[in-house]
């Protein structure tokens, strides 16, 4: 029966995040920007943690703890500043191929290495439909030229595209740039030169499982990012006065102020009912790909009017709503992006049953 | 967190499917096309109440010890949400015209003493015809604002005069009585408010009239005046140490919370009704190989998913007994733009089709739009937000 309780042990995952990013994010957020990293100590308090293997299978390798705990991580973990978290978590997204695809002996060949006293860095690049400049497959080699990803190096390259995915351990090349976002991750242009493929699976199945477990990673970040936005500035809002009263209390602001909320709510539900769906082992990648579409939207929509509350001050960087703007936008552009989402999350369309689209109890 | 349905709700929300799609939408289809509401003598009330329908949910039993465990089952929020959706996914107008004890059933369960709920609730447990209760709040000049109300409540000896005019009130001409709120003195505002049970017949109760709507034709949305109307005494609900407690808007604001998410899954209900019709008149004119179109289809399942899981959200809370302000008006404010926004949708795939005015696409577009007014316009539901969210003055 309907219920929205994370219960106890997930509760405790959120606080235990949440006190993290306070501790260790927040403060030094321009900081991690401007360095294009996190401070060792702060990898090692993350790592001391150990949500790296949250999501895992149990016996021994990881906690099991699903899709749900690692969206509330997440939003937590974005909530300080969403580059940190994509720094601090060693495989990230790239963790869903290999499970998806190589099961347990993959996860313990490419991830487990990464995991422990030094943390490695895993990369996720999605290389099917809606990608820019697709690499080139070539024999046992992959080349091309990823424009973009929010990293400076990785140990470990995963490629994922419609049908199947390759992983990579040598033959890359990352080339600074400067990035328009999430900046805290490290931000290059990847360079393949005949690199060689260590590992590759191919199965259309497998792959659209990863990319949605990917697209919910994404949602979750995207969540913290705009509730921090709309939480700084309506604080700003009730502070900030102008014409006789706090500008929060002006009903163009108000009501600016109450529909992002709605946004941010409409979004969270979204993405907590494809997590449910994941973890309960339903078909998920319609409400994992519907997500991260609401999410991304409402970013899009709540992380401008973050800045806009501000007006000036919100324009320059002493304040962080401009840095979530474009963490916003920035997130919404991985894995395909919002329109090769749009494209899974109209699935279902032609074929929907006799009852309807969303009939209730329908699973 | 779980978001399936228990076997109990599906096998309630199966029956009200067959009734549903044999019954009910034919019957809002043809109070439309006629103009005017489902007859209070028609055969189809007869046979609701034959099979069990139009029922209070007051057991006739002594409330409660309060610290209540959470309501669970059939009698939960969530239950009732399910249901309340799949109702108005078939005619949201012939739902509201169902008998029962309709919106004047929570303020005498909350509010009322055991006396007045055997005799205003009693009559529904097991009725023997169908039956209608009513609630009249909303006045020519007092809608949203319902501090604001003017009909007046004057004690004279052992009974109340009431004076004044209320509108829109569901299924009032046809009730056994309706609850009808006046104020003891207009300058004390809110804590003036009081709750009367009007019984049908009583004298002063006067110029019923059905009034004409846009949509939801089926039921009837009916104003009326009270005119020196003399209420006994044992008719103000609660008695008068109720109020003196400064509980009476309250009371209230109480139902309010707890029917926010119950009014906005209707309009999910709608708006997935007309999806649904929008995306058969799509198929059967091969349109979803249009991207525009399956992209704008694709948003509105998105939204009104989006939506329904908020008022879930909300009752879950109420049903847990934890504040809800915020969810409650969050829902309210998001599902009807939502359900709107299929409709609108939905008469575009239709193109000149839509225009002709017979489409069942073209009658919810017009049925919708109530939905983000009853219960709390929108713009009401963002002014109770920013209350929470930044402590908006109320003046």
């Amino acid at each position: 029966m309907i219920d929205f309780e994370l219960g106890d042990e997930l509760e405790l995952v959120r606080q235990t995040a949440r006190g993290f990013a306070d501790d260790h994010l927040r403060p030094r957020m321009r900081e991690h920007e401007s360095a294009r990293a996190l401070s060792a100590e702060s990898c090692a308090a993350y790592a001391e943690i150990g949500f790296a293997t949250l999501e895992w299978p149990e016996d021994g390798v990881g906690d099991e703890l699903g899709a749900l705990a690692r969206c509330l991580v997440l939003e937590e973990l974005a909530a300080a500043d969403p580059g940190a978290a994509l720094a601090l978590d060693p495989l990230g997204p790239a963790l869903y191929p290999l499970a998806e695809f190589g099961g347990r002996e993959a996860v313990e060949r490419f991830a487990s290495p990464l995991i422990g006293g030094d943390p490695g860095r895993a990369v996720l690049v999605w290389n099917g439909p809606g990608t820019r400049r697709p690499l080139a497959r070539n024999r046992d080699t992959l080349s091309g030229v990823v424009p973009w990803v929010p990293a400076d190096r990785a140990d470990l390259l995963v490629v994922l595209d419609d049908a199947g995915a390759v992983v990579l351990e040598r033959g890359m090349a990352f080339e600074p740039l400067r990035g328009a976002g999430l900046r805290s991750a490290g931000a290059s242009e990847l360079t393949l030169q005949d690199a060689p493929v260590a590992a590759e699976w191919q199965d259309a199945e497998a792959a659209r499982r990863a990319l949605a477990r990917a697209r919910l990673y994404a949602a979750g970040l995207l969540l913290g990012v705009m509730r921090e936005s709309a939480d700084y500035s309506r604080l700003y809002a009730l502070d900030r006065v102008a014409f006789g009263k706090p500008i929060a209390h002006h009903q163009a602001l108000a009501f600016l102020i109450a529909d992002m909320a709605i946004a941010l709510e409409s979004a969270r539900v979204l993405t907590r009912e494809a997590a449910w769906r994941l973890d309960a082992g339903l078909e998920s990648q319609q409400a994992c790909a519907t997500a991260f579409l609401e999410a991304a939207e409402a970013a899009l929509f709540v992380t401008p009017n973050g800045v806009q509350i501000l007006g000036g001050h919100g324009f320059m960087q002493d304040h962080p709503v401009e840095k979530y703007m474009r963490e916003g936008r920035a997130l919404g552009l991985l894995f395909g992006g919002v329109d090769g989402a749009r494209e899974d999350a109209e699935a279902g369309l032609r074929d929907a049953g006799d009852e309807g689209l969303l009939a209730l109890g329908a699973a | 967190m779980d978001l399936s349905l228990d076997a109990a709700t599906r096998k309630r929300l199966e029956t009200i499917r067959a009734l549903g799609a044999s019954q009910i939408r034919p019957l809002g289809l043809e109070a439309d096309r006629l103009g005017r509401p489902t007859p209070p003598d028609h055969a189809f009330f007869e046979g609701l109440v034959k099979a069990g329908q139009g029922r209070t949910r007051w057991t006739g039993e002594a409330p409660e010890p309060s610290g209540r465990a959470p309501a669970q089952g059939v009698g939960s929020s969530r239950t009732a949400l399910c249901l309340a959706e799949e109702m108005a996914y078939w005619d949201r107008g012939v739902a509201v015209s169902f008998p029962g004890p309709g919106l004047g059933e929570p303020p005498l369960i909350s509010m009322g003493t055991e006396d007045q709920k055997r005799r205003f609730l009693g009559p529904f447990i097991e009725p023997d015809r169908p039956r209608w209760g009513s609630f009249a709040m909303t006045e020519p000049g007092a809608g949203s604002d319902v501090a604001g109300i003017r009909a007046s409540a004057r004690k004279d000896g052992d009974s109340w005069v009431l004076n004044g005019a209320k509108s829109f009130a569901a299924n009032a001409s046809r009730a056994d009585w309706i609850v009808v709120w006046a104020t003891v003195d207009p300058s004390l505002g809110r804590e003036g408010h009081r709750a009367f049970v009007v019984e049908k017949g009583m004298p002063g109760l006067v110029d019923f009239q059905v009034e004409r709507k846009m949509g939801l034709k089926a039921y009837e949305s009916t104003s009326f005046s009270l005119v020196d109307c003399r209420v006994p005494a044992e008719n103000l609900i609660g008695g008068e140490a109720h109020y003196a407690q400064r509980a009476g808007f309250k009371g209230a604001m109480r139902s309010f919370n707890a029917t926010r998410p119950l009014v906005a899954v209707m309009a999910v209900g709608i708006g997935r009704a007309a999806l649904d019709a929008s995306l058969d008149f799509a198929r059967e004119h091969d349109l979803l190989e249009d991207r525009r179109v399956r992209d704008r289809l694709e948003r509105v399942r998105r939204k009104i998913l989006s939506a329904r899981l908020l008022c879930w959200q909300a009752a879950w809370l109420a049903d847990h007994g934890r504040p809800n302000i915020l969810e409650a008006s969050i829902s309210k404010a998001m599902a009807p733009a939502a359900a709107l926004e299929a409709a609108i949708l939905g008469m575009e795939i239709l193109g000149e089709v839509g225009g002709r005015g017979d489409h069942l696409v073209e009658k919810l577009f017009r049925d919708v739009k109530a939905m983000d007014i009853v219960e709390g316009t929108g713009q009401v539901q963002r002014l109770v937000m920013a209350r929470q969210l930044v402590q908006l003055p109320r003046d």
